[in-house]
């Protein structure tokens, strides 16, 4: 008799959670569903894409990853999105961590004056400064190279907001400290501000490689040649691959297969380090 | 001697204590950057909005020739008046999907974990990804979506391909894409808000509804207020999706100010103009952000 009160109880409070909780996560599914069919479609054989929607693949192939190595330099595009998107997260982290320190904890005349004008800069559309930097990228004749894909990105302020917002909530007593032990300003933020930042470098660095990972407009602009493009730009050409198909034909599992090669990266790095993507969003979110 | 210099400037106080000098070599890297890469193309891209700039051969100083020419450009109203069809779309949709999707996950079950991953997913890939996906979903004869409405009964549409469609399926995209950010931010501003408040007015008697519009949202506007700009901004910087998806088709029905810059600027070469154009999308987005926070400000009151 008690148990089987226990298990009406049971049994209705998780219909009511079921109840309250289905629609958002059907909405949630929805939301998954084109990026899970991507990946999904990518492994389909021809044959089997266009036949109907079956959600589980009854049989995996490789050849549509196959054919866009063999129909893409992606080798070239990957190492360029790789070392541009890496040498953006490492400069950016160096200069932003420098820049939020003296502005969050250092005395100085123009100290406020200086950060309002970084953040005013947010204010102006960056396709504002596109013509003249690609004009000077021209001048320069530095088109088709890591320098023009590279240092534009480090001119963002976002690390340096990070880092700032950080490294104001640090307590007065921790420099008296470093102080006392003989460490100057740099040993101090060196030694121990950044040591005790790093919530706000991995935040910083994920972000940061995202975003420089999925940049269009730019390594658009900047590469002539496909041997410099990055992969998202590179992959664009799967957008004019003839996708309106036949019967049994169709291009779509090439396509998949070449987005699903700029996305899984991203998407691999965010499923595993979430928490940090969430902080770090939360923490620009709050503060601003 | 540089000793007795040194210890002067060591002695200079500002405000009561002494100038830390150093702090100028800490962001002396970045500012240099800063000002290269971010200031002066600024003041660039004013002076070439008054020259004829081509590619190749000199600059041409025309005075205002290009801000006359953008208004009398057959294509300015139309695409002006598909960037404010798709911001009238995408903000609203975007602000609205991603509050309720927050105020949803945030009463704290065992799926909000989840579910916070399958909106924030989309964000992380590149725009390339979304769009070639998505040109398949909106695909005439084999897409998901028609294929889908078809087994309903509704007849084939022309997704990406037809004027009546073209801005809300770029516009539904975007917001696909968007949500999931959004929605953080908003997850970390109701976070913020003491749950002791809530409850206080439930003890008061006042329904959950009441509860919402008296105490939620009020508490909440610094975060709304932060996501409807960020979203205003980026709705008027609609580029990639535009890029890939249509190019701007069918005949510039979903062509953008930023899509119009891409073709005027680096596809004919028509630097000045484009120049010219990134001053108005500058002013266009100023206009819309101001105008929230004084109708946010407003409504505070």
């Amino acid at each position: 008799m008690a148990h089987s009160m226990i298990n009406t109880r049971l049994l209705l409070r998780f219909l009511r959670t079921f109840i309250l909780w289905s629609p958002g996560a059907l909405v949630a599914l929805l939301w998954l569903f084109p990026l899970y069919w991507m990946l999904i479609t990518s492994v389909k054989p021809d044959r089997l894409i266009l036949t109907g929607i079956d959600l589980i693949p009854t049989e995996v192939t490789w050849d549509h990853y196959r054919t866009v190595v063999a129909d893409t330099p992606v080798g070239r595009w990957f190492t360029n999105s790789i070392v541009t998107s890496v040498s953006v997260v490492a400069g950016s982290l160096v200069l932003g961590s420098l820049t939020g320190f003296a502005l969050a904890r250092m005395h100085f005349p123009g100290r406020t004056a200086i950060f309002w004008l970084l953040i005013s800069s947010l204010m102006i559309p960056p396709e504002m400064g596109i013509v003249p930097l690609f004009i000077g990228v021209l001048r320069l004749d530095i088109q088709d190279s890591y320098l023009s894909l590279i240092v534009p990105p480090l001119a963002s302020v976002f690390p340096v907001y990070l880092y700032r917002q950080f490294f104001l909530s640090f307590p007065r007593e921790l420099e008296d400290a470093a102080a006392m032990d003989g460490c100057s300003r740099f040993g101090t933020f060196l030694r121990v501000a950044l040591p005790l930042a790093k919530p706000a470098t991995l935040a910083g660095a994920i972000l940061i490689f995202t975003g420089n990972w999925n940049s269009f407009l730019w390594p658009l602009l900047v590469a002539f040649k496909s041997e410099w493009k990055t992969l998202p730009v590179g992959m664009a050409v799967y957008t004019r691959l003839d996708i309106q198909g036949t019967a049994t034909q169709s291009g779509y599992g090439e396509a998949m297969a070449a987005v699903a090669i700029v996305a899984l990266p991203t998407l691999i790095f965010f499923l595993v380090l979430q928490r940090y993507f969430i902080e770090g969003v939360t923490q620009v979110g709050i503060k601003g | 001697m540089p000793d007795g210099w040194l210890a002067y400037l060591s002695r200079i106080r500002y405000r009561g204590r002494r100038i830390e000098w150093q702090a100028y070599l800490f962001i002396l890297p970045f500012l240099l950057i800063f000002f290269v890469i971010t200031l002066l193309p600024i003041f660039f891209a004013i002076y070439i909005s008054f020259n004829e700039w081509g590619i190749v051969g000199d600059p041409v100083w025309v005075g205002f020739d290009n801000f006359r020419d953008i208004f009398q450009d057959d294509w300015i109203p139309k695409i002006w008046g598909n960037t404010f069809q798709m911001a009238a779309l995408i903000v609203p949709g975007t602000v609205i999907v991603a509050l309720l999707m927050a105020l949803w996950i945030n009463q704290e079950q065992w799926l909000s974990g989840p579910i916070r991953t399958a909106f924030f997913a989309p964000h992380v890939v590149a725009i390339t990804v979304t769009a070639i996906i998505w040109i398949w979903i909106f695909e005439k004869e084999t897409g998901l979506l028609n294929v889908a409405l078809y087994g309903i009964g509704i007849p084939k549409q022309g997704w990406l391909t037809t004027s009546q469609w073209v801005i809300q399926s770029i516009s539904f995209v975007t917001i696909w894409q968007a949500v999931g950010f959004h929605m953080v931010i908003l997850l970390a501003g109701l976070k913020e808000i003491p749950a002791e408040l809530g409850e206080a007015a439930v003890i008061d008697g006042a329904t959950s509804w009441q509860t919402f519009w008296r105490i939620t949202l009020p508490l909440l506007t610094p975060a709304l207020g932060l996501v409807i700009t960020l979203e205003i901004i980026s709705a008027f910087r609609i580029f990639g999706q535009v890029y890939l998806m249509t190019g701007g088709g069918p005949a510039g029905h979903s062509a953008t100010i930023v899509s119009y810059i891409y073709n005027e600027g680096f596809v004919r070469f028509r630097l000045g103009f484009a120049a010219a154009l990134s001053l108005l999308l500058f002013f266009t987005i100023l206009f819309f952000t101001l105008l929230r926070t004084r109708l946010v400000r407003e409504q505070s009151h």
